[in-house]
């Protein structure tokens, strides 16, 4: 249950430039300690470890970035959303950017859930002629392999444009497929013994 | 001329290796230099993760900076699969801030924070594309500069190094670069630098100093003598990636002079310089704020001997209670007092509790000058099932100098000793949780310590000595672990070795050998391979026992402990007589103070805690 005595800020925040490079742990790292640094009134959890309490959209993989990125802290008292977002600000690098903070309502999803759409966009050193989707994709998880139908996944139809490719997955019962798992395949089935595509640029450019 | 910033040719290969935030650099506290004028860049020998923490490459990059006329980057050994994309790729090394490669800089410094980093030396050095021997540099090149705690034997590393900085770095580094800097704006070739480089107090110039001549030139031991009234705040990066010693480091007092016999740390880094009580709370207050960190460590060779400990532990709980922040200090001196500090900053976690009686019996521990007795550590571990510990871990040394099998049958007897205490002080419901575990380490004998002239036990020896302590213990829950450690007659070797050993290093490197320190790249073929073809014996190095008159590889290092000292130090361990602590109680006549010069720091008088 939701404290009523405490704030939930929603910020949304960009994973950009060479920081596309840090993991999901390596980036709720980096959020935890711009909240410390930012001076911020945060909550801490109860019990025998107290810890930040925070709670982070969908994990993005290595190498890709994001631009409507986002993460709930809560605060134990209340500061002004756009005071709150300035004090982020100037605790954050460049590459990991608060873009936006509001609060959100008590009982609302919390970011961990709340968004279970993702829209991606991946740019290439060359245009493509052709975008074969595939029907499966084979991934390991902890050492075992486990085949996933796109079918489960996919929103609608990937497009592309030029050198640039667009498309929508969605997490739910299945599980998650992985972008750049996903990704990869496709320009396997794409490049068709041509060359293999060089990723120039993967970004998320939106959750819902 | 404006240096290169190579970004666009790393991005690619990031794609395809494991941990790539460790190579993107733009972390929180790093600056990023403007790309022209004279330049410096500090290397870690090893990756991003082992050498991010590191306090030399902290501290020295700042002091640079804070030069005007020069910057300072940073770089790491990259992990093996980047290396060796880097290398298919034609990717040379790159500093992390403006990934410029490290051959456009003036000048390189390489730290050597252990023995086992000499072939990573060359391999950065080739990454780099920089000649690994400093007679192949041509006057392009940058000056490649050394330093750190290996550096008190500086032979091994010659080949690879045209000047090495004995001793404390934060005065010598801006001088040695001012000097190149002068000597580059003035057309001087490598030569006439270096020339001027050797005159420079505390560094050694190798390619001018022959080691076969008498008599030997005296480098002295740089200390910095302003340690103590320097501002503890030492600002730093913090990494994105998780890397080891990952929290907030406050050095709180720098030197040790407890004397222990064996160990070069407490030799090389005297005299003891305490900080402030109040200055080191207020550098923890500002690193707090400034780097967002929750765990603070309070950093030095014995935090607990600080003067002011209590006082300061007391005023940091007061100050972080209920936001999170804990404070830590890296080892517990082994008395109640001990576990009363570690008590102080334990909060809710009860972890295990480590101690390092060293020895198993009284006589062997009078021999090192480990100065403490069985009651000492009964009463450790009393306070520490007092304070609700279950876990101790104990270390201790097998091949110490006059060791005999009954002191390491001792070893046994005592944790099976300390771990009946543990029982007899615990409910019996729960004396099914405790654990001790014993960590039992080859001595590996150092330079500038008493024990430089005893040589190191055959890993066969050791294997027997290791069998007579799990023969002797008794209870089951007393763990003993010892890691057949094959590295540690390569340490040997490199702590004690002389300028044939600097060779042998090359001839490793050919053969394929890096990443020495850690066990799955060690390769032990490679140096023995190396050895044979040089008709060089490694266990002569590691094994033999030296008369004090023969003369040292070592002899021209100057680390301000006297030879008469050691040499003194050394009769009385084998008249099994103890030296006491000069913070504590007399002057031993080390030899490092000096009336103008480094002198002992204290706040308040050392007493014996209750």
């Amino acid at each position: 249950m939701a404290d009523p005595r405490t704030f939930r800020l929603r910020v949304r925040y960009a994973k950009t430039g060479r920081l596309a490079m840090l993991s999901h742990l390596e980036v709720t790292h980096a959020l935890e300690r711009i909240v410390r640094r930012s001076g911020l009134p945060f909550a801490l959890s109860q019990g025998f470890s107290p810890h930040m309490k925070l709670a982070f959209g969908p994990a993005l993989p290595v190498g890709v970035g994001g631009s409507e990125e986002v993460f709930d802290v809560t605060l134990v008292s209340y500061v002004a959303a756009e005071k709150a977002l300035v004090s982020l600000q100037e605790a954050a690098p460049p590459d990991l950017w608060p873009e936006h903070a509001a609060y959100v309502e008590p009982a609302s999803a919390a970011a961990s859930v709340a968004f279970t759409v993702s829209t991606y966009e991946v740019e290439l050193d060359r245009a493509l002629r052709q975008l074969i989707a595939p029907d499966q994709v084979t991934v390991v998880r902890k050492g075992k392999k486990k085949v996933l139908q796109v079918a489960d996944f996919l929103v609608g139809e990937p497009v592309w444009d030029g050198r640039c490719v667009r498309f929508t997955l969605r997490s739910g019962e299945a599980g998650s497929l992985r972008a750049d798992a996903f990704a990869r395949e496709c320009l396997k089935l794409s490049a068709q013994g041509c060359e293999p595509f060089q990723i120039r640029r993967f970004m998320r450019t939106a959750l819902a | 001329m404006t240096r290169s910033d190579i970004w666009a040719d790393v991005a690619p290969l990031l794609r395809g290796v494991e941990r790539p935030g460790r190579y993107a650099g733009s972390e929180w506290g790093a600056h990023r230099p403007p790309r022209d004028g004279f330049a410096f860049c500090m290397v870690y020998p090893d990756t991003y993760e082992l050498g991010q923490a590191n306090q030399a490459v902290r501290i020295l990059v700042n002091r640079v900076n804070a030069t005007p006329g020069m910057v300072a980057e940073r770089a790491y050994l990259p992990a093996a699969d980047m290396a060796d994309a880097m290398r298919d790729a034609n990717v040379p090394l790159f500093s992390l801030e403006n990934t410029t490669p490290l051959r456009e800089f003036d000048c390189i410094g390489i730290t050597l924070p252990h023995e086992l980093c000499a072939t990573n030396v060359l391999e950065v050095l080739s990454l780099a594309g920089v000649a690994v021997a400093s007679e192949d540099r041509t006057e392009d090149d940058p000056i490649i500069i050394g330093g750190g705690p290996c550096a008190s034997n500086p032979e091994p590393y010659v080949r690879a190094f045209d000047a090495i900085l004995i001793g404390e770095g934060e005065e010598s580094v801006p001088e040695v670069l001012a000097a190149i800097k002068e000597g580059r704006a003035q057309g001087q070739e490598r030569a006439q630098i270096l020339k001027a480089l050797a005159q420079i107090e505390g560094t050694y110039v190798p390619a001018l100093h022959d080691p076969n001549a008498e008599p030997a030139p005296h480098v002295r031991k740089r200390v910095f003598e302003g340690f103590a009234i320097a501002d503890p705040w030492e600002p730093m990066v913090v990494p994105f990636v998780e890397c080891v010693h990952d929290r907030l480091n406050i050095e709180v007092l720098r030197g040790c002079s407890r004397g222990c016999r064996f160990c070069q740390a407490g030799m090389i880094y005297r005299p003891v310089r305490e900080r402030p009580a109040d200055a080191i709370i207020s550098a923890v207050e500002r690193g707090v704020a400034e780097t967002g960190y929750e765990e603070v460590s309070l950093t030095s060779l014995s935090t607990t001997d600080h003067s002011q400990i209590a006082d300061i532990l007391k005023r940091l709980n007061a100050r972080f209670a209920g936001t999170g922040v804990r404070v830590s200090i890296p080892s517990q001196r082994l008395d109640a007092f001990g576990v009363s500090m570690a008590d102080a900053v334990a909060g809710q976690k009860r972890g295990g509790l480590t101690f390092a009686p060293e020895a198993g019996t009284q006589r062997l521990r009078d021999v090192i000058n480990k100065n403490v007795t069985e009651e000492d550590l009964m009463e450790a571990v009393k306070a520490a099932m007092g304070a609700g510990w279950q876990r101790m871990k104990l270390y201790f040394m097998i091949g110490l100098p006059t060791e005999t099998d009954e002191d390491v049958a001792q070893i046994g007897h005592l944790a099976d000793k300390a771990f009946e205490l543990m029982r007899t002080l615990t409910p019996p419901e729960a004396r099914g949780r405790l654990k001790m575990t014993v960590a039992v380490n080859v001595f590996v004998p150092k330079a500038h310590t008493p024990f430089q002239w005893d040589g190191q036990i055959t890993p066969e020896e050791a294997r027997r000595r290791v069998g007579l302590i799990r023969h002797a213990v008794r209870a089951k829950a007393v763990r003993v672990d010892y890691h057949e450690p094959k590295t540690s007659l390569l340490e040997a070797v490199m702590s004690r070795g002389g300028r044939e050993v600097a060779l042998l290093v090359e001839e490793a490197w050919k053969r394929g050998a890096r990443f020495d320190a850690w066990t799955e790249h060690f390769s032990e073929d490679a140096w023995h391979e190396a050895a044979r073809a040089l008709g060089l014996d490694m266990e002569a190095v590691a094994h033999r026992r030296l008369d004090v008159a023969d003369p040292l590889p070592w002899d021209h290092i100057d680390s301000g402990v006297t030879k008469s000292f050691l040499v003194r130090e050394r009769s009385r361990a084998l008249a099994g007589q103890t030296t006491e602590d000069c913070t504590f109680s007399a002057c031993s006549a080390c030899g490092i103070c000096a009336p103008e010069g480094p002198r002992i720091v204290l706040q308040e008088e050392r007493g014996i805690h209750g």
